[in-house]
């Protein structure tokens, strides 16, 4: 399995596009940037509000990206059953190329973290806030929380990406999953707040939303920004519980895929 | 054979030119119609969320950043609300956005929109716990656009608790109390307008707001003005010339939004914005 791991880390590096992504990386980090200069009273908790969320995006296509690019396309070219040859289970080469996307994910978000963590610093200049941000390890705890979503969406794509027989299925189904995962909460919110009163909406799609969050994590759940932003101190349930449904959602579909994936016919 | 062939193309060529210049010369009468750069829509909220990729926060961002790119020196009455909504909705996705409920405070309730306002800064004061000025910014408000005189003092008092300094919460705490009978005070309004501008770090949003203070002192000059002509004439003036020509004032401000000043039909000066409303 490891042999896996390591060939996904190493073509995971030498692929060319993950410059491109890299580059995007650093332009979104850049916008950042440049939107704490909109800014009239919190220019550096603009940078690292704009910059969390350029990493969550960024992060979310390397995921997408890589999955694609070292289980999607294998199985295309059908280079896959070279690896399938040697005397060891489908599971493992799935969970070794899993484990490969999330250890390159780990250091795109260290790179990208780093970056925007920079970017906060000088984003300042010679104004000082009212209220300061952190950046210390509430700061690197979001940058956690945004990498574990990026796995969450990676492990959806890996199952989509063991049964799917269309190219870049996994991309679109998994671009999908992010968004509605990450939504998910605002709408929660939404509801559980009364819905401004909207007692007809509750009525209708309350139920259908109880239901739901059963199905679909609530990705924003591990953005925990309000942290460092606004040194608003997050309750040791919020990260752990957040953590646990991740790491159980991401369980399961690793499971699913490498039912389907042992079952699956190549010819 | 190939002569005749080589000949289509240079028609062509020959046909395009001609309607390129028909085209361009007609274009040159037609005056360009210029997009109306002001905020013209509010998304709905979970529109905005999926736009920006589930982010709640990144739709935040993005709305606060609308509303201050917007240019309210030329915005149409009727725009207010929506820059209203669109901040109100800023404020759902994230609550604790410094950028917003300060904008919102130094542009909205000066244009009539005081509910988007004061729900702006109720729940800047629940996220914001630690801060004391969105409850300070409501009480200011209560004060002085709703005429709530015992909720702003109340407010201000809860305000002046988030004050560090015990010193400056004392101080807080008794203007609370002078605001019990203290009714409309332009001064205090522009002397709040012109802290908001220091704390700014962008010169020209600090001078926009400059502009908001300087236009309150010159309509506080002419109500004082107003109060003298009624004592000596025993009547009101009637326009704002009565004032000129009675030599209370020694020329009439300039209002550098535009709207100017007016006098209304009891005799009090104001904006002539609020008039025509």
């Amino acid at each position: 399995m490891w042999s896996f791991c390591l060939s996904a880390l190493r073509s995971g590096f030498r692929s060319r596009a993950v410059l491109l992504i890299l580059v995007l990386g650093t332009l979104l980090v850049g916008v950042a940037f440049l939107a704490a200069s909109f800014s009239p009273r919190q220019p550096q908790t603009v940078t690292m509000d704009v910059g969390f969320s350029g990493i969550r995006f960024s992060l979310v296509l390397f995921a997408l990206f890589w999955v694609q690019e070292l289980v999607g396309r294998e199985v295309e070219k059908r280079t896959v059953l070279y690896a399938l040859a040697y005397p060891v289970s489908r599971g493992a080469y799935l969970l070794g190329r899993f484990f490969g996307v999330l250890a390159l994910l780990a250091v795109a978000a260290v790179a990208l973290g780093g970056l925007l963590w920079l970017s906060v610093i000088l984003s300042g200049g010679e104004y000082t806030q009212s209220y300061a941000v952190q950046t210390g390890w509430p700061y690197w705890l979001t940058i956690g929380g945004l990498w574990a979503d990026a796995a969450v969406v990676a492990a959806f794509a890996l199952w989509i990406a063991s049964l799917s027989t269309v190219q870049m299925l996994p991309v679109a189904l998994g671009a999908l999953f992010a968004v509605a995962g990450k939504s998910l909460g605002a709408v929660l919110d939404y509801l559980e707040r009364g819905a401004d009163g909207d007692q007809e909406l509750i009525g209708r799609y309350g139920s259908l939303l109880e239901t739901i969050q059963y199905l679909l994590p609530d990705l924003s759940r591990l953005d925990w920004r309000t942290w460092p932003m606004y040194g608003v101190p997050l309750s040791d349930a919020a990260v752990s519980y957040g953590l646990l449904m991740g790491a159980g959602y991401v369980l399961l579909l690793l499971a699913m895929a490498v039912i389907t994936f042992s079952r699956r016919e190549f010819f | 054979m190939g002569r005749r062939l080589s000949l289509l193309p240079l028609l062509v060529m020959i046909v395009g030119g001609l309607v390129f210049w028909l085209g361009q010369s007609g274009l040159k009468g037609v005056k360009r119609s210029r997009p109306n750069a002001e905020i013209e829509v509010a998304l709905p909220i979970f529109v905005q969320v999926a736009l920006a990729g589930g982010d709640r926060y990144l739709a935040a961002s993005w709305s606060v950043i609308r509303a201050l790119v917007t240019e309210t020196s030329r915005m149409a009455p009727e725009e207010y609300p929506l820059l209203g909504q669109v901040q109100k909705d800023a404020s759902w996705l994230n609550p604790a956005h410094e950028d917003n409920y300060y904008i919102a405070t130094a542009i909205l309730p000066w244009e009539g929109q005081v509910e988007p306002t004061q729900v702006i800064l109720r729940r800047a004061t629940v996220a914001r716990f630690f801060d004391y000025q969105p409850p300070f910014y409501y009480a200011f408000n209560l004060f002085h656009f709703m005429g709530d005189v015992q909720g702003a003092s109340e407010w201000l008092r809860r305000a002046a608790e988030e004050l560090p300094d015990p010193d400056e919460r004392l101080t807080m705490q008794d203007l609370a109390a002078s605001w019990l009978d203290r009714s409309q005070d332009l001064d205090m309004a522009a002397r709040i307008v012109d802290a908001m501008a220091a704390q700014a770090k962008r010169k020209d949003f600090a001078a926009y707001l400059q502009k908001r203070s300087q236009r309150l002192r010159d309509l506080a000059a002419l109500r004082r003005a107003a109060t003298v002509y009624t004592a000596r004439r025993g009547k009101p003036p009637g326009s704002l010339q009565d004032l000129l020509s009675s030599g209370l004032i020694d020329s009439l401000p300039v209002d550098s939004f535009g709207s100017g000043f007016a006098i209304d039909a009891d005799g009090l000066p104001v904006f002539a914005s609020s008039l025509k409303k």
